[in-house]
C-alpha cells in the first residue's frame, strides 16, 4: 500500500535532478522500514500471543472444536507422518549400511539408525510435514474466514475469537506433535529394521536389543517431547498469519505460504536452540 | 468412523508406542524390577558413562546409575550401579568390578566377576573391589616396548646369520678342518677306514678281556692257586662291600656276642673260618628272637698293616655274615657287616683281633655305607682335619 502511494506520489514529482538525491534516504528509508516491519511482525505476534493466552486460560472452553481440531491435526496427520517417517528409517537404513560397512561397524547399524531416528529425525521430520499440512491449512482457513469477515461476524455473536478459533488449533498442535513423533519414531525403527533384515536377515527382537543398547529416557522423552514447541511455533504463526490477512484471495495465498516457509523455519530454528537446551539439562 | 473415535484410536495407538519405548528402556535401565545398588571405586573410568550395561558373567544384568568424582585429589572415582536382584546370589564379598571395552574401540562397559562360594553375600549399598581399566594409551606404550626388543632380537639374529653365512661360505668354499673335512673326500675316506679298524680293535679286545676273564676264574680253582683263596677264606674280593655299612649306630645294643678271632679264623691273617659252630649261639638267638638290625663287627690287634688289617676285618666280617645267612632263618638284609681295622686296647695281639655280633633293637637307625670303599676310607679320615683346619677360617 504505502509502495503504491509512493510511486503515485514520484510520478507527480519535479524533474529528474531532484530525485538524485533521493536514492540514498530511499534505500535507508526501506532498510529502516524492512526493520520496523520485522519487529512490527514480532510486537503483533507477542500480542497475539497474549491474547491467544488470556483467552486459553480463561472459561468457557471450547471442548468441540478442540476436538475436532486435534482430528484434524493428529489423526488426519497420522498417515503422511508414518509414510515419512517410514521412508526416512529405509532411507537411513540403505544410506548407514553402506557407509557403517566401509568402517566395519556393520554391527551398529541397529543403534545407528534407532538413535538416528529417535533423537532427531523423527521429531524434524514430523515438525517439518506437520508445518506443510497443517500449517497451510490454518493458515488458509482462518484466512478465508478473516477475508469473508466470518471472524467479525463470530466477534460480533459475542464468542471471543481468540478462544474459539486460535487457541483450540494451538493446543492441538502442542498435543498432537508429540504423538506424531512417536508414530513417526515406531514408522522409521520398524522400517529400518525392515529394510536391514532384506539385505541381511536380522529379528526384531534382536534388532531392538541391539538398537537401544545403552539407551536411557533421556534418549527418548526429551526429543520426543521437544516437538511440543514445534506444535506450539506451528500453531501459532499459522493462526497469526491467517488471521492479520489483509486483501482477496490474494491475501489467503500469501498467508498460506507465509504460515508454512515461516512455520518451518522456525521449526527448524527451534530445534538448534532445543537441542542444544537438551544436550545441558538431560545430559 | 466418527471423528471422536478416530482420534481416540489415534491417541491410543501412538500413546502404546510411547508405552513400548518406555518399557524398551525401562527394562534395560531396570527400572521396573526390584534391584539393588553396589559401589565400585576406580582411579580412572576410562570414559564409562552413566547408563552403562553392568555385565555378570557377560549376561547384562544392571545399570551404571551414576559416576561421582572424588571431593579430595586423594580419592577415588566412585560409580555407583544398579543390578538385578537374581544376581544376589552370584556377587559376593570378593567379586571385582572392571571395566572393559566391547571389542576394540566400542562402549565401556562395567564387567562384574562370580564371588566364590564360602564369601559373604554383598548388601545394599556396599563397594566391591575393582580391577584398574585396561586403557588403550597403555597397550599401545607395552606393544611399542615390545617392538623394540624384538627390533633389537632381530638384528642380533640377523648378525648372527650374517656370521653363520661367513662360516658357511668359508666351509663351502674349503677353507679350515671343517671346510677340508667336507670338501676333501681323502680324509673323509681315510676317517672312515680309520673308525672301521677301532671298531674292530674294540671287538678284539672285548673278546680278549672275556677270555681272561675266564682263565682267571679257572686260575682260581687251579690246584696250584686254590690254596691261596682257600687260605684267605673267600674268593671274590668284590663281595667285601656289599653289606658294609659306615660305622655303629647310636644306641645300645639288646645283646652282643663276642668271640676272639683266633677261636674262630685258621690264621692270623687268614679269614678262612676254623671253628664255624661256635658261633652258632649267635645265629640261633637272630632266628629266634626280634631286632631292628644286627652287625657283625670285626677288629684286629695292632699288630701288622693296617690297610691289609682293615681289608682282612672286612672279610671276616662278610665270611661270618654268610655263614649265619647260610645257616640260620632271618632276614639277611637286617644283618650287616663292619670292619674296623686295628682297634687299640680291646683286642690282644695274641688273640689276633675279635669279632663281635651286636644286635640293636627294633627302631634303631640303619647308618649308611660310606660312599668311600674300603681302600680309600683312609684318605677321606686324611680329608677330615683339612675340613676341620679350614672351617674356623670360614668364621669371621
Amino acid at each position: 500500500m504505502s509502495d503504491r502511494e509512493f510511486t503515485s506520489v514520484a510520478g507527480m514529482s519535479p524533474p529528474l535532478p531532484e530525485q538524485r538525491a533521493v536514492p540514498m534516504p530511499s534505500v535507508l528509508s526501506s532498510a529502516t522500514g524492512l526493520a520496523g516491519g520485522f519487529f512490527e511482525w514480532f510486537g503483533n505476534l507477542g500480542i497475539f500471543s497474549w491474547q491467544v493466552l488470556r483467552a486459553a486460560v480463561t472459561p468457557p472452553f471450547e471442548w468441540r472444536e478442540l476436538i475436532r481440531q486435534l482430528d484434524d491435526v493428529g489423526s488426519k496427520s497420522l498417515p503422511l507422518v508414518a509414510l515419512a517417517g517410514a521412508a526416512i528409517g529405509a532411507v537411513l537404513s540403505m544410506e548407514a549400511r553402506s557407509s557403517l560397512t566401509r568402517f566395519g561397524a556393520k554391527s551398529m547399524l541397529p543403534s545407528a539408525i534407532v538413535y538416528s531416528v529417535v533423537l532427531e529425525m523423527g521429531p524434524i521430520i514430523t515438525g517439518l510435514v506437520v508445518s506443510g499440512r497443517v500449517g497451510a491449512g490454518i493458515g488458509a482457513e482462518l484466512a478465508s474466514m478473516k477475508v469473508t469477515e466470518q471472524i467479525d461476524a463470530i466477534e460480533a455473536s459475542a464468542i471471543n475469537p481468540y478462544r474459539l478459533l486460535a487457541a483450540t488449533r494451538i493446543l492441538a498442535c502442542i498435543l498432537m506433535l508429540p504423538l506424531l513423533t512417536l508414530a513417526a519414531d515406531a514408522c522409521g525403527v520398524l522400517m529400518g529394521w525392515l529394510t536391514q533384515t532384506l539385505a541381511e536377515p536380522q529379528s526384531l527382537r534382536q534388532f531392538i536389543d541391539n538398537g537401544f543398547r545403552g539407551a536411557t529416557f533421556n534418549d527418548l522423552l526429551p526429543p520426543t517431547f521437544k516437538t511440543a514447541v514445534f506444535g506450539l511455533i506451528i500453531g501459532l504463526i499459522a493462526c497469526f498469519q491467517g488471521m492479520r490477512t489483509r486483501g482477496g484471495a490474494e491475501g489467503v495465498g500469501r498467508a498460506a505460504t507465509n504460515s508454512v516457509v515461516l512455520a518451518s523455519l522456525f521449526v527448524i530454528l527451534a530445534d538448534v536452540v532445543l537441542v542444544k537446551f537438551i544436550l545441558v539439562v538431560f545430559p | 468412523m466418527s471423528r471422536a473415535a478416530r482420534l481416540g484410536a489415534f491417541i491410543v495407538a501412538t500413546l502404546l508406542i510411547l508405552a513400548v519405548g518406555v518399557f524398551i528402556i525401562g527394562s534395560r535401565e531396570y527400572i521396573f524390577g526390584s534391584t539393588y545398588q553396589l559401589k565400585a571405586q576406580f582411579d580412572n573410568v576410562a570414559g564409562l558413562a552413566a547408563g552403562a550395561d553392568v555385565q555378570v558373567g557377560g549376561v547384562h544384568s544392571g545399570t551404571v546409575r551414576s559416576i561421582a568424582l572424588p571431593h579430595q585429589p586423594g580419592e577415588k572415582v566412585t560409580v555407583f550401579m544398579d543390578l538385578d536382584k537374581a544376581t544376589h546370589e552370584i556377587i559376593k564379598q570378593d567379586s571385582l568390578a572392571s571395566i572393559e571395552t566391547e571389542g576394540l574401540l566400542g562402549n565401556q562397559y562395567l564387567a562384574i566377576s562370580f564371588g566364590s562360594a564360602g564369601q559373604g553375600e554383598v548388601r545394599n549399598g556396599d563397594t566391591i573391589a575393582s580391577l584398574p581399566p585396561l586403557q588403550m594409551s597403555e597397550l599401545l606404550k607395552k606393544t611399542s616396548g615390545i617392538l623394540d626388543s624384538s627390533q633389537q632380537a632381530i638384528q642380533n639374529a640377523t648378525l648372527a646369520t650374517a656370521h653363520l653365512n661367513s662360516v658357511s661360505a668359508k666351509i663351502d668354499s674349503g677353507q679350515g678342518t671343517v671346510g677340508a673335512l667336507v670338501n676333501d673326500k681323502v680324509m673323509y675316506n681315510n676317517l672312515e677306514q680309520t673308525t672301521a679298524a677301532l671298531h674292530d680293535t674294540m671287538l678284539q679286545a672285548q673278546t680278549g678281556v672275556t677270555d681272561f676273564q675266564e682263565n682267571m676264574e679257572a686260575l682260581k680253582h687251579n690246584f696250584f692257586l686254590s690254596g691261596y683263596f682257600k687260605k684267605r677264606g673267600y674268593e671274590d674280593s668284590a663281595g667285601l662291600a656289599a653289606n658294609k655299612i659306615g660305622g655303629l649306630p647310636q644306641g645300645t645294643p639288646v645283646k652282643t656276642f663276642t668271640y676272639p678271632a683266633k677261636q674262630l679264623f685258621g690264621g692270623r691273617d687268614s679269614a678262612k673260618l676254623k671253628d664255624q659252630k661256635s658261633l652258632n649261639a649267635g645265629g640261633e638267638f637272630l632266628a629266634q628272637n626280634q631286632f631292628g638290625f644286627a652287625v657283625v663287627v670285626a677288629s684286629t690287634g695292632m699288630e701288622g698293616d693296617a690297610q691289609k688289617d682293615l681289608v682282612l676285618t672286612e672279610a671276616r666280617a662278610m665270611v661270618v655274615r654268610e655263614y649265619l645267612v647260610e645257616n640260620f632263618g632271618f632276614d639277611d638284609s637286617q644283618l650287616k657287616t663292619l670292619g674296623m681295622g686295628k682297634q687299640a686296647g680291646t683286642n690282644l695281639d695274641a688273640d689276633w683281633g675279635s669279632i663281635q655280633i651286636l644286635i640293636f633293637p627294633a627302631g634303631t637307625q640303619i647308618p649308611a655305607d660310606k660312599p668311600a670303599s674300603a681302600s680309600s676310607s683312609p684318605k677321606t679320615q686324611a680329608d677330615s682335619p683339612v675340613q676341620a683346619a679350614a672351617a674356623p677360617t670360614q668364621r669371621p
